[in-house]
């Protein structure tokens, strides 16, 4: 007997553990660290974005700070990724880390979801205030319905202190300030607790009693009926009436206690405001373009013609982005992340001033480890085989204009 | 120790051998309902049930009892006509809750930092008393999926709106109106939980204007009723033991 005990107890345990750990093991997805395993034609084609700037690389708890810029969306959105038609202007971190206390694309509050359109750029900002410390890597990120997480340039942020003291207070249309951090947490565990007493007490009502066996044998000879006295009844009457009775008095007191709720808001904005980028003086041709998988480097071979009336220079290859500068024209004041920022990394045949007029076709070289270290190499495994990116032109006055490409590219192994 | 020979020796040791017998039954039906409930629910009521942005007035009141009340009339078949025990629903809740309380706290909270507050289970408990109250004083399946189905549905919502109803309270955001749930829903980022997946106030009953949720309790209950049948005869066939006959015994 002690044996079998034993044994049941054992497997019963066992059992216990494998349907409780299955259960319980799910954990939201948190990590936001699928930046360089996504494809790199989703990087290249879709959102571009540019102009980043992270407003701080330390935030104590409750202190805030801002990642802004500006994305376009890609005109040549590919076939396989659905329009951005419905999208969510999000923030790529290891969960509540930073809470959102505010995002908005064209000056607009983005709360909810929105509709972009193709070939349009927009202007966006992400206000955050932090939450739990550590450091963390923090993306801007676009999610797009039926085209997943698009996930943007990440910056590694610290936050000082201790969560302990995080608030996050809120005042109400009723007049009320509270703290959304812990408001109604002890209400919540009320309500929980007390009706998890009840169904307890109801089961153990029953567990007094012998259960299985001798019920069971019971109701194998035809003797169910007895097992239910007349006690039981009105126990059981006892518990639906008191149900019944605790969820009408609940309804009514809560009621009472807040006349005014209203219900959840949902709802897609549409007609995001874009920014009206300056007529186009520059346009480019890209002649041919190769990968150059030994030296990690990008050959294109492209025809600039000038229509304005300044002289201008390449400055800024930017490519899922990495941005590739050529010092001379251009340099980075912004504190980009230096993974993301080749300083040195764009060559041009011939970077002097093109004229107004004047058309000139130069070889422009973009090589930096980033190419590997973000897999954007893999580019060449992926089912259309092109690449995308913005060109940055600066004229004599220092006025910058942006031109995309979007070319197939061709690799080579040696 | 011979097959004929009894393992115990006096009514005694038959009396405590039977009650070790009835814990041990107990302590495994708790967990192994409480494992695989709580896997179905999540795969069928999932966000509804994890966050409180989801927990509107028409959705979340039609799905969660719908596909909440499976287990327990499953679990009710088979105590019920094989032991007269009338506390299938109950327990089959009692284990879910407690699944879900660990999850919620440990990984929710614990690992992943949303606070309790946004992140705490539906109450199921009050229609699963009355479902096994009912069960037990007509002992007629019938009657148990049409009224207690019916109260399984009907009493979803307002078991749960004394716990919901502070974060329906209204709040001026940056010039839009939002409730708390939903401000608590943008302010702990979610990077995979983008707002467009987010099912809630989508539906047809928009005739009905503002007492949208007693519709959505009404229509939950008649579908729970039908659900409650199917499930209720998986458990009854379940909890057959023709494969066993009684002389192996
Ligand atoms: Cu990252």
């Amino acid at each position: 007997m002690k044996i079998l005990k034993d044994k049941v107890a054992k497997l019963s345990f066992v059992a216990l553990l494998i349907t409780v750990t299955a259960a319980m093991f799910y954990v939201p997805t948190a990590s936001a660290h699928g930046e360089k395993s996504q494809a790199a034609f989703m990087r290249m084609r879709t959102i571009h974005w540019f102009d980043l700037n992270w407003s701080k690389e330390e935030v104590p708890v409750n202190d805030t700070m801002t990642i802004s810029g500006k994305f376009y969306v890609f005109q040549g959105w590919p076939e396989t990724v659905d329009k951005p038609e419905v999208s969510f202007l999000n923030v790529g971190i290891p969960g509540p880390v930073f809470i959102r206390v505010g995002s908005w694309v064209g000056g607009q509050l983005v709360p909810r979801s929105i509709s972009l359109e193709l070939g349009e750029t927009y202007e966006f900002k992400v206000l955050l205030k932090a939450r739990r410390p550590g450091d963390w890597h923090v993306h801007a990120m676009m999610n797009v319905q039926g085209g997943g997480p698009i996930i943007g340039p990440g910056k590694w942020v610290t936050i000082t202190g201790s969560m302990a003291s995080f608030v996050n207070p809120i005042t109400t249309l009723t007049g009320e300030t509270l703290d959304l951090e812990t408001y109604n947490l002890g209400n919540t565990y009320f309500w929980h607790g007390l009706w998890y007493s009840i169904g307890l007490l109801w089961l153990v009502y029953w567990a007094r009693k012998p259960m299985f066996v001798p019920r069971s044998i019971a109701v194998e000879a035809g003797k169910a009926d007895s097992l239910i006295s007349a006690t039981d009844k009105k126990v059981a009457m006892g518990f639906a009436a008191g149900t019944i009775a605790i969820i009408a008095f609940s309804m009514a007191s809560t009621n009472e206690k807040f006349p005014i709720t209203t219900p959840l808001q949902a709802g897609l904005l549409r007609g995001m405001k874009t920014i009206e980028m300056p007529a186009k003086t520059v346009s480019v041709k890209i002649e041919d373009a190769t990968y150059r998988v030994p030296g990690r480097a990008m050959q294109m071979t492209m025809t600039i013609t000038n229509n304005g009336d300044s002289g201008v220079r390449l400055g800024e290859f930017n490519t899922a982005g990495v941005r590739f500068l050529d010092p001379e024209v251009s340099v980075d004041e912004s504190g980009y992340p230096d993974d993301l920022l080749a300083e040195e990394g764009l060559t041009v045949s011939d970077n002097s001033p093109i004229a107004p007029g004047q058309s000139r076709t130069v070889q422009v070289t973009a090589s930096d480890a980033a190419w590997e270290v973000y897999r954007l190499a893999d580019l060449i495994y992926d089912p259309d085989s092109r690449f995308a990116g913005l060109l940055f032109f600066y004229d004599e006055a220092g006025n910058r204009q942006m031109v995309t490409v979007d070319a197939p590219l061709i690799p080579s192994f040696i | 120790m011979s097959a004929s020979q009894s393992a115990v020796r006096s009514r005694a040791e038959a009396v405590k051998a039977s009650r070790t017998f009835d814990w041990l039954i107990l302590f495994t039906v708790f967990f192994v309902v409480l494992g695989g409930y709580h896997i179905h629910y999540m795969l069928t009521g999932g966000d509804w049930d994890f966050w409180t942005d989801w927990k509107d007035r028409r959705l979340w009141v039609t799905v969660a009892p719908i596909v909440s009340i499976t287990f327990p009339a499953a679990v009710q078949a088979c105590l019920w006509y094989r032991y007269r025990l009338p506390f299938g629903a109950v327990v089959c809740v009692l284990g879910l809750l407690l699944g879900e309380w660990v999850n919620r706290y440990l990984n929710f909270w614990g690992w992943t930092y949303f606070p309790v507050n946004f992140c705490f289970p539906s109450n199921l408990m009050p229609g699963a008393i009355v479902l096994d109250a009912i069960l037990m004083l007509t002992g007629s399946v019938t009657v148990t999926a049409v009224v207690g189905g019916l109260a399984w549905g009907l009493l979803f919502y307002p078991g749960n709106w004394p716990i919901i109803a502070p974060l329906h309270v209204p709040v001026e955001y940056n010039g839009m109106m939002m409730t708390l749930a939903d401000l608590q829903g943008y302010h702990y980022v979610r990077t995979g939980t983008p707002e467009y997946i987010r099912m809630v106030e989508k539906g047809t009953l928009r005739t009905f204007g503002k007492d949208v949720a007693p519709v959505s309790a009404f229509f939950s209950g008649f579908v729970s009723i039908i659900i409650y049948f199917l499930w209720h005869f998986f458990g009854k066939w379940f909890a057959q033991t023709t494969f066993i006959s009684s002389e192996s015994l």
